[in-house]
């Protein structure tokens, strides 16, 4: 039993506990939190985050990083809105996905064909993005959207409000791909060794460029659903929101130098950043505070992760 | 392993430089273009429409009703606390609060750029059942789907200070901007004796308080001190960095300069650096609009001439008396303006900061 103990890693005990733990724990502070409409609420809250950490995934598990999705929120916010007003709401919806597929495309060739270093092209792409949002929008917000519109972001579907199902669409999609399909397998098998991946012939720069198209789809959708929650183009929207990302696939268990970590995972990990904002708002903890603990369960998440690594290895070699 | 290890090293050393630079370093964000966003009238609810001087419907008081036999809870969501005008407005909601048996819920954004944060601080407070929200918002028309949020749970949504395009409110509560500009305009023109040249910092392009004020600046010396002319005009980020670069280049611009407008006191600190640097200090007439202490040391040391005075505290006040008075079933007015005071020199002693700022030492409970 120890031993099976020893034997589990972070994501498959640690993690669940947490959420558990948490949900507990806010649920005593404040009954409201079991509410149905705060369970929707939250749900409706971590879609943005989930969709962009998605995308995050992809990046991370092929051994790179997509430092953009945050700018590209921003990006795809402006393009949909603009489009929209010209076009009505399903251009702008496509030309916002689409937005954030080209910027993808933009970073997948530079760093695949260019050899840019994913962190710089990315972090590029999160400067220029934005200098693209501001320029486009002339730094002002874009306003009067079409009312039904709001529906990709606050409306519902019977019971289950609509981000939540394109959150869920996404999932099955993303978890497919990267478990079923061949695409999915070279994402893995670059991610744990790029060298050995080229030596056994596959073809590194096309599938390392197609993972940031991925990303970037995911962050044309969560752009769309951000611009249909705040009901207009916001060039300075999704400020850090790289970041919750890349925190929420180590949170969720997935290594930041690539190759372990999964959809399932990544979700997790955002369950638990979308759940500890919630909660800690609901229990009142000042928003100062909240980074505190948020920046805490970041590192502590990994720590565990890489602590329980070394024992296991420290067991086989005595065992 | 140990290629594991390094890399996270690695990426959170950048990731905290990042976060840095983005939470610090990021300027504000220009808010909406309030007038050409009104849309949707038709429910009858406190349009937002350009306000005109003098037309509050409460006069200069709005009394504290009867405190009320329920405990409310309120939920009070603004763009940032680091700001002394916020910082004030926060006092004026929970003292004022603490006078009526409510509880107040104090959010703050983080900055004007974090508005899909505000919107999910108005769904959590939604979620958590408070009786009313006051909402203080960082994006016109972004604010939009919140404040319907909370209207289709019932729960009523009083708008302070920086205002939603949303119609859905009890009541908007805030300072007159366009009076803001007159007195700008008025002791300008005064002190001025009529005639000279100025140039105008006015603030952060496209917020309803930079157009207001300023056009209204304008609008006023024209009319009435037509030999006043306006040499350049120049919108920024509004910070003190900003002021004093302006200030700087105005002045290699323009030999002579005998006035500057601020539409804030945050470029007026940076303006009056410039002007001390140049000597030209008493010889400038400065007006600015709020009261950091940046601003009451220039004012009092004389660089600084005038500057118009907001009732922070006040517009909370006002915030928490509507929202319980709606509460209670009593009629709200749809549009409440607080009282506005030029402040110089000689007249600073004498004004009633209690109602302009928070008091001293206090800060807002974490």
């Amino acid at each position: 039993m120890m031993r099976m103990l020893r034997k589990a890693s972070w994501s498959q005990i640690g993690m669940p506990a947490v959420l558990v733990g948490l949900v507990v724990v806010f649920g005593a502070i404040n009954p409201n939190f079991w509410s149905a409409t705060n369970v929707t609420n939250v749900s409706r809250q971590i879609s943005v985050l989930a969709l962009i950490s998605i995308g995050q995934t992809f990046a991370i598990l092929s051994g790179g990083i997509d430092l953009s999705v945050g700018s590209l929120l921003a990006l795809v916010s402006v393009v949909c809105a603009q489009q929209m007003l010209e076009v009505g709401v399903a251009g702008g919806v496509v030309a916002g996905v689409l937005a954030g597929g080209l910027a993808g495309l933009v970073n997948g060739v530079l760093i695949a064909k260019a050899r840019v270093p994913a962190f710089i092209a990315t972090l590029g792409m999160l400067v220029a993005a934005r200098g693209v949002a501001l320029t486009l929008s002339g730094g002002l917000p874009i306003a009067g959207l079409p009312r039904e519109f709001l529906v990709v972001g606050a409306g519902n579907w019977g019971p289950f409000p609509v981000p939540t199902i394109i959150v869920a669409a996404a999932f099955v999609v993303a978890y497919v791909t990267l478990s079923r399909t061949r695409f999915g397998r070279y994402v893995y098998a670059m991610g744990s060794n790029e060298e050995a991946a080229v030596l056994s012939g596959i073809n590194v720069a096309k599938y390392k460029t197609l993972v940031y198209v991925v990303s970037g789809l995911f962050a044309g959708i969560a752009g769309v659903v951000l611009t249909s929650r705040v009901i207009s183009g916001q060039p300075t929207l999704g400020e850090v929101q790289e970041l919750h990302s890349i925190a929420a696939v180590v949170i969720g268990g997935g290594r930041i130098s690539g190759g372990v970590g999964g959809i399932g995972k990544t979700l997790m990990g955002v369950l638990v950043l979308g759940i500890l904002s919630n909660g800690l708002n609901l229990a009142q903890v000042s928003s100062y505070v909240q980074n505190i603990v948020i920046g805490a369960i970041i590192v502590g998440a990994v720590y565990i992760d890489v602590a329980g690594e070394r024992r296991r290895r420290g067991s086989t070699v005595t065992s | 392993m140990s290629k594991h290890l390094k890399r996270i090293d690695w990426l959170v050393g950048v990731c905290l430089v990042l976060m840095s630079g983005c939470v610090g370093g990021s300027p504000p964000p220009p808010a909406d273009r309030a007038q050409a966003q009104v849309r949707d009238a038709s429910n009858g609810v406190a349009p937002l429409e350009r306000a005109h001087p003098g037309e509050s419907e409460a006069g200069d008081e709005y009394p504290r009703p009867p405190k009320p036999a329920k405990q409310y809870t309120i939920g009070v969501v603004l763009p940032h606390l680091s700001n002394p005008h916020f910082v004030g407005q926060a006092y004026g909601y929970i003292d004022e609060a603490e006078q009526l048996g409510a509880k107040v819920t104090l959010l703050e954004a983080g900055g004007y750029q974090y508005l899909d944060k505000q919107v999910s601080q108005v769904e959590d407070l939604v979620a958590s059942k408070v009786d009313a929200i006051i909402l203080v918002a960082v994006s016109g028309s972004g604010t939009i789907g919140a404040v319907e949020h909370a209207f289709a749970a019932g729960i009523p949504v009083i708008n302070c200070n920086v205002m939603t395009d949303s119609n859905r409110v009890v009541t908007r509560i805030r300072s007159d901007d366009e009076m803001i500009g007159q007195m700008h305009a008025d002791f300008m023109g005064q002190t001025l004796g009529g005639s000279g040249s100025v140039v105008m910092l006015r603030g952060a392009p496209g917020t309803s308080w930079a157009e207001y004020r300023g056009n209204a600046f304008k609008q006023r010396l024209s009319e009435r001190y037509p030999n006043v002319q306006i040499l350049g005009e120049q919108y920024s980020q509004s910070t003190p960095a900003d002021g004093l670069r302006l200030m700087e280049d105005f002045m290699q611009t323009f030999p002579r300069i005998d006035g500057v407008y601020n539409g804030s006191d945050t470029t007026a600190n940076g303006a009056a650096l410039a002007i001390l640097a140049a000597g030209r200090q008493g010889s400038t007439v400065v007006t600015a609009t709020d009261l950091q202490i940046d601003t009451e040391a220039s004012l009092r040391e004389g660089v600084i001439t005038a500057t118009v005075l907001q009732q922070t505290v006040t517009i909370g006040r006002w915030g928490v008396r509507a929202a319980i008075n709606h509460l209670e079933g009593r009629q709200v007015p749809q549009t409440l303006f607080t009282p506005l005071l030029l402040a110089t020199k000689d007249s600073l002693d004498t004004v009633d900061m209690s109602a302009v700022r928070a008091p001293v030492g206090w800060t807002p409970p974490n």
